[in-house]
């Protein structure tokens, strides 16, 4: 079933804001001259999130809902929806109601405008300041630096996506975060746009944020990836280079003592040897790594095809425009 | 052809055995009177000629009992799936091939059904009614309990009733199959460890050095299997960075040494000890990068959750 829009929120003990939230979400989607629905993925919740929103859902047959078996963070509930989701446009939001359903029109104007992805930038952000705000802020630049995608909120959950681009990104872990980063390397036309933040209203923060050793080394892979999107043997290579030569200069300085002195330094020797080892290590794992990217089923060269477009020509039928070959 | 049963009591024979298949009987009568159509399947793995004659004359009588030989010894991973793949009954049904819980705590594992997706037992002497399983047995679960943030108390015993669904679910090469309780209880599904009585004539075999390297070697890929399986850089950057953190600072101790207080390098075993930490760790390191690769390239096909129920 074609979908115009599906809102994707993940839950985790949620039973206070569950009714509050369809309702605030509904009242968006019913203004909207769209075919919509809502999925709702219950985390594993231990209360009774699941209760009453598959009760809402006996109302409402535009609302999903989908129950895990345990908690498997937010990543993995929101890859969940969006596996489900039938919508051609996908906006995903946090279910504590700290998000406003009410931005949800302006992220579709963007992604109407052209947009791959829209991000909500909590730009009067309602948390604490010293255990939320300023982590995010050093994460954000930093991610910023080393993606190249300059994003100020990469935390926030409300955004929206062409279902045909997110759909091609892998999720996992906690990878959400880095959503728009990964995109990017697909070519994915990012906007950020500012939204609304609320003050939590019912329970605790329950997604706090994570150790900077995670997201640093998160980051490491995105970048990883990201540079080696053509190929991962040149990564390797340009890694081990530097240690290759550095042997090589010190084999030649050894080998030079020998013939001078008559003396081999074994430190200078036995390093070098070390070294090279290292080198020769990390090119043959560019090469596995090469092997892995070919055969696995997400080619990573591939992924800046996903936003290939073809350019429309005045006078010209969009070849892949099937309205346009039906008229002629 | 298998009919259609409730219940498929699977019992891998390998090395111990009760040569002369009188357990059969007692698992007959403990499974009759349970009330449910049942099968009890007996998988042969390697050449047990005397078992399978006792057997084969007792199913003349006992249209419940099922023969299933391989064609050489696999090990009890193999039975179990081989015995698993020629069985239809949503209740799965453990059961050790030798005399080790008394066949009467089936029933209490089967009822437990109702309410979990598996069922472990935990043995526990006849005599006494203390756990049985000294130190070592202890030892082996805290360690994995420590590893997996899972705790149990006794993986090894051979009567276990899982539902259909998890075996499905959960692959069960190597020796895998052992802690099957636990990964179905990583993969959400409800698991509950039953005290049962151990058989007073159960056997304990005198465990050789080869056991416990085949149970360390257990631990070991539990950790991988747990720790790996969606981060690897996690895991591998953690132990390189610490060796290459250890290496480093030795270094520039050394190469401090050298320069400033003139302490010769030529004789000294810990710069080759240094240096090669440093080329350990980044070793460790590209290595969870490729792991890592792994996971993304394959992520779309690994479903790192599972679905319960969908509602609409």
């Amino acid at each position: 079933m074609a979908m115009d829009l599906s809102v994707v929120v993940p839950l985790f003990n949620e039973e206070d804001s569950v009714g509050a939230l369809y309702e605030s979400i509904r009242s968006v989607i019913d203004d909207l001259e769209m075919e919509a629905e809502m999925i709702f993925v219950d985390d594993g919740s231990s209360d009774l999130t699941y209760t009453r929103a598959s009760q809402i859902a006996e109302r409402d047959r535009r609302l999903r809902v989908v129950k895990f078996r345990r908690n498997y963070g937010q990543t993995a509930a929101m890859a969940a929806g969006i596996d489900l989701a039938a919508g051609e446009i996908i906006v995903t939001m946090d279910g504590d109601l700290q998000n406003d359903p009410r931005d949800i029109p302006k992220l579709l104007e963007k992604i109407d405008e052209g947009f791959d992805i829209v991000v909500g930038w909590r730009f009067n952000r309602q948390d604490k300041l010293v255990s939320r705000k300023i982590p995010s802020l050093i994460a954000n630049w930093i991610i910023g630096k080393v993606t190249g995608v300059p994003i100020k909120d990469n935390g926030c959950s409300l955004k929206a996506y062409r279902a045909d681009v997110i759909k091609h990104v892998p999720l996992y872990s906690d990878m959400h975060r880095f959503i728009p980063a990964m995109a990017s390397i697909a070519g994915a036309r990012i906007a950020e746009i500012k939204v609304r933040h609320h003050a939590r209203k019912f329970g605790e923060s329950k997604y706090g944020l994570s150790r900077v050793y995670k997201v640093l080394l998160d980051l490491l892979t995105i970048k990883m990836i990201a540079t080696f999107s053509t190929r991962p043997l040149k990564w390797f290579a340009m890694l081990s280079a530097p240690f290759l030569l550095l042997s090589t200069v010190m084999v030649a300085w050894a080998l030079a003592d020998l013939i001078t002195d008559g003396d081999l330094s074994l430190p200078i020797a036995g390093t070098a040897v070390l070294l090279g080892a290292l080198g020769v290590f990390l090119l043959f794992s560019g090469g596995l790594a090469e092997l892995i990217s070919s055969t696995g089923t997400f080619e990573v060269d591939r992924m800046p095809l996903l936003t290939a477009q073809e350019v429309a020509l005045p006078g010209r039928n969009h070849p892949m425009d099937n309205d346009a070959v039906e008229d002629t | 052809m298998a009919q259609v049963v409730e219940l498929s009591a699977i019992v891998p024979v390998c090395d111990l055995k009760d040569e002369e298949g009188e357990l059969a009987l007692e698992y007959l009568d403990a499974l009759r009177a349970l009330g449910k159509s049942f099968e009890l399947v007996f998988v042969l793995d390697g050449e047990h000629q005397k078992l399978r004659a006792h057997l084969e004359r007792h199913a003349a009588s006992e249209p419940e009992i099922r023969i299933i030989q391989l064609t050489r010894s696999f090990g009890e991973a193999t039975a179990l799936t081989a015995g698993l793949e020629h069985t239809t009954g949503d209740i799965v049904l453990t059961l050790p091939a030798y005399d080790q819980v008394e066949s009467g705590e089936i029933r209490r594992l089967v009822d437990s059904m109702d309410k979990f997706d598996v069922a472990v037992g935990r043995r526990r002497r006849k005599d006494t009614g203390r756990y049985s399983g000294g130190i070592r047995r202890q030892l082996f679960h805290g360690l994995v309990g420590y590893v997996t943030g899972h705790r149990f108390r006794d993986l090894g015993c051979g009567m276990r009733a899982l539902r259909r669904s998890v075996t499905d679910e959960i692959p069960l090469y190597g020796d895998l199959y052992r802690f099957i309780a636990l990964l179905a209880a990583r993969r959400g599904f409800r698991v509950v460890e039953l005290d049962v009585t151990e058989s007073s004539v159960s056997h304990h075999g005198g465990k050789s050095a080869r056991v416990y390297l085949a149970r360390l070697l257990d631990i070991l890929s539990i950790v991988f299997l747990v720790r790996f399986t969606k981060k690897p850089l996690r895991f591998f950057g953690m132990v390189g960075g610490i060796l290459f953190a250890v290496g480093s600072l030795l270094v520039s101790y050394l190469v401090v040494q050298r320069l400033f207080f003139n302490v010769a390098l030529a004789d000294r075993p810990a710069l080759l000890l240094s240096s090669l930490l440093v080329v350990l760790g980044l070793q460790l390191f590209a290595l969870g990068l490729l792991g890592e690769l792994i996971i993304f390239t394959h992520a779309r096909d690994m479903k790192e959750y599972t679905i319960d129920k969908i509602v609409n």
